[in-house]
C-alpha cells in the first residue's frame, strides 16, 4: 500500500499528497499560513484564524460541486484548526487541494465518494505546515447497497449503484466530527455505519466481530495510517539527531 | 580568517529553542508521577491531541518546566478538583532539555516562520514612513515595522538611508498582544545601545532561502563552543566551507529565522560572487535532500570543484 508523502513540495509552508488505497484518488494538498488574508475578510473572526478552502478537479475548472465539498471541508478543519494560538488571529490558513489522479468523476456525480481523500489531504498538509490543532481525525466512506450489505470505500461505479453514501470522519478522540449521508435510509442503518465507521478509523474490531474480510491489509486503523506516516516523515527529517543518540 | 558565523552568542540561547517563558508550570509538578526515563530508544512522536507522556519530561523539580511551541497544558475536571495534562498542539518531535528544565516540539522544517520576541530575523525593506521602516519577513505576512531611529547610534541627522529591497539584520523587538498586532524590529541591543551580534543593514553579499529548520539548526550548531569538533546537529558543511575557502579570504554569513542566510565573500576578489553561490548551493541542497554529514561534505568538494573555485 502506499503511505501518504508528506512536505514533499517546497514551496508552500506544507503539503501532502495522499493516495486513497481503495478508491485510487490522488490528492495533492499544500497549506499556506498564516497568510494576510485579502480585503478585510479578517474582520469577519477578528479573534481567531480564518480557513480557506480550495479544491481543484484535475480535469475541468472548478464549479458548483467544488464550492460544495469546499463547505463541508471549511466547516470540519476550521473546527479542528486552533485560531486563536500565537501569529493566527486575524490571519489565513489557506488550503489547496488539487484532485491529481482517480477514476473521472462526471458532473452531478456524488462528491462524497472523494470527500476522504480531501479530508486526509487536507489534515496531512495542516500538520506538515504545523498549524496548530486540537485533534486528528481520519475519515472513511461507505456505501449501503440494494440487499443492505456495508461496503467500505466503493468505487465511484459501485458508490453510483448503492441505496445510500455515507461519509464519516472519527477524531482522534473517538468524537463524531462529520457526518454527510446521502439517499434512503433509517436510523438503525445509520447507527450500523457508524458503529463500522468507528472500528474503521480507531482499528478496534467492533463487537460482533464486524471487521470483515476482503479489506485485508487495510484492516489497519485508519488513524494508525496517518500517525505512520507523520513518523515517517519526522524520522527522516531528524534523521541527524537520531544518529547522534 | 575563517568563516565568521554571525551572531548568536551563547546569551540567546533562549530563541534558539524558542520558548514562550510566559507558559511556566509550578515547580514540583510532576513530582507525584517521578519516574526514571528509561527507554531512550526513539524519541517520542506526538500527534496533535496527544499527550506528553510523563515519563519523558524532566525530573528537576526545582524550576518550573517551561514549554516551547507546539505544547499547552489543559486542565481536565476529574473527581479530585482538577488535573492537569501537557498536550501537544502541532505533530513534531518531543525534545527535552533536562539542563534548562524545558520541553519543546520539534516540527517539520518547511513551516512558516511565526515572529517570536529576541529572535534575529534578516528583513527586506518594502518602503518607508516618516518614523519607520516597513520590511517583509515572510512572504504574504503584513509588514513588520523597524524604527528610523533604531539603528546603532541613529540621530535625527544621522540615521541609514534605507532604499527599498535593501537588506537588514535585526531582531524582533516585540510582536504585539493580540489580534493582528504589528511586529516591530530593531538594530539595536535595548541594554548596550550597541548593534550586537551583527545587527545593521547587510551590504554587500547576497541572500539565500532555506526552510526554518534550517535556519534554526544553523543558528543551533554555531552557538555551540568552538572547540567541540563533533559535527554539531549534522552539520558540517559551513566548517566544510570554511575550510576550504580560507585561502580565498574566508567568507561572512548571517542566518535569519525567517528561513534566510546571508552570504558575502567580498574579501575573494574576483571568486567573490563564486564562492557566494557555492555556500548558498551548498546550503540549500543539503536543506532540501536532507544530506548526511559525510554527504555534505562531498557536496562540497563537487559544488566547488564545479565552479571552478578548487582544483
Amino acid at each position: 500500500m502506499v503511505s501518504p508523502i508528506l512536505s514533499q513540495l517546497n514551496r508552500p509552508d506544507g503539503s501532502a499528497a495522499y493516495k486513497c488505497p481503495a478508491t485510487g484518488y490522488n490528492i495533492l494538498g499544500a497549506v499556506n499560513g498564516p497568510v494576510e488574508l485579502p480585503a478585510r475578510r479578517d474582520a469577519l473572526k477578528p479573534e481567531e484564524a480564518t480557513v480557506e478552502v480550495f479544491v481543484k478537479p484535475g480535469t475541468t475548472t472548478a464549479g458548483v460541486a467544488e464550492r460544495y465539498v469546499e463547505g463541508i471541508l471549511r466547516s470540519v478543519l476550521g473546527k479542528v484548526v486552533l485560531g486563536r494560538e500565537k501569529g493566527f488571529p486575524r490571519r489565513g490558513v489557506i488550503i489547496t487541494l488539487a484532485i491529481a489522479g482517480g477514476e473521472n468523476m462526471d458532473r452531478g456525480d456524488s462528491y462524497l465518494t472523494i470527500l476522504p481523500s480531501l479530508l486526509h489531504a487536507a489534515l496531512l498538509s495542516m500538520i506538515s505546515a504545523s498549524v496548530p490543532l486540537s485533534m486528528t481525525f481520519s475519515a472513511a466512506l461507505f456505501g449501503v447497497t440494494k440487499t443492505g450489505d456495508i461496503v467500505r470505500d466503493p468505487s465511484p461505479t459501485a458508490a453510483k449503484a448503492s441505496v445510500s453514501l455515507h461519509v464519516f470522519a472519527i477524531s482522534s478522540k473517538g468524537h463524531l466530527l462529520l457526518n454527510e449521508s446521502e439517499g434512503r435510509f433509517d436510523f438503525d442503518t445509520w447507527e450500523l455505519v457508524h458503529q463500522r465507521a468507528l472500528s474503521v478509523c480507531q482499528g478496534t474490531a467492533s463487537a460482533d466481530g464486524d471487521v470483515t474480510m476482503g479489506e485485508g491489509a487495510a484492516s489497519a486503523s485508519l488513524h494508525g495510517l496517518i500517525r505512520e506516516a507523520v513518523e515517517d516523515q519526522i524520522y527522516s527529517d531528524y534523521a541527524y539527531k537520531l544518529d547522534s543518540i | 580568517m575563517q568563516s565568521v558565523t554571525r551572531p548568536p552568542q551563547n546569551n540567546h540561547s533562549d530563541t534558539a529553542l524558542n520558548l514562550d517563558p510566559t507558559i511556566l508550570l509550578p515547580p514540583g509538578y510532576y513530582q507525584h508521577t517521578y519516574m526514571q526515563s528509561g527507554n531512550m530508544s526513539a524519541p517520542a512522536v506526538l500527534l496533535p491531541s496527544d499527550e506528553v507522556p510523563r515519563d519523558n519530561l524532566p525530573t528537576d523539580n526545582s524550576n518550573p518546566l517551561r514549554l516551547g511551541p507546539g505544547l499547552r497544558i489543559l486542565s481536565q475536571p476529574s473527581s479530585k478538583g482538577s488535573d492537569h495534562v501537557l498536550t501537544a498542539t502541532q505533530a513534531g518531535m518531543l525534545s527535552i532539555d533536562a539542563k534548562r528544565n524545558a520541553a519543546s516540539l520539534l516540527t517539520f522544517p518547511n513551516r512558516r516562520y511565526i515572529p517570536t520576541v529576541n529572535d534575529f530575523v534578516i528583513a527586506q525593506i518594502h518602503h518607508s514612513s516618516a518614523d519607520f521602516f516597513h520590511c517583509v519577513i515572510t512572504p504574504h505576512t503584513p509588514h513588520a515595522l523597524l524604527g528610523q531611529l533604531s539603528f546603532e547610534g541613529a540621530s535625527k541627522k544621522t540615521r541609514p538611508m534605507l532604499k527599498q529591497g535593501e537588506m537588514v539584520y535585526a531582531r524582533v523587538q516585540s510582536v504585539g498582544v493580540g489580534a493582528g498586532a504589528e511586529v516591530e524590529l530593531t538594530c539595536v541591543s535595548a541594554a548596550t545601545g550597541k548593534a550586537e551580534g551583527g545587527m545593521g543593514p547587510l551590504s554587500g553579499g547576497m541572500v539565500f532561502d532555506v526552510s526554518t529548520g534550517m535556519a534554526a539548526r544553523l543558528i543551533r550548531a554555531s552557538s555551540a563552543p568552538v572547540e567541540n569538533t563533533d559535527p554539531i546537529e549534522g552539520l558540517v558543511v559551513l566548517s566544510e566551507l570554511g575550510r576550504k575557502l580560507e585561502s580565498l579570504g574566508g567568507f561572512e554569513i548571517a542566518v535569519g529565522r525567517n528561513g534566510k542566510v546571508w552570504v558575502d565573500c567580498s574579501d575573494a576578489a574576483e571568486g567573490a560572487v563564486k564562492a557566494t553561490i557555492a555556500i548558498g548551493r551548498c546550503l540549500q541542497e543539503t536543506d532540501q535532500q536532507n544530506l548526511h554529514a559525510h554527504d555534505q561534505k562531498k557536496l562540497v568538494t563537487k559544488v566547488l570543484r564545479e565552479l571552478k573555485l578548487v582544483s
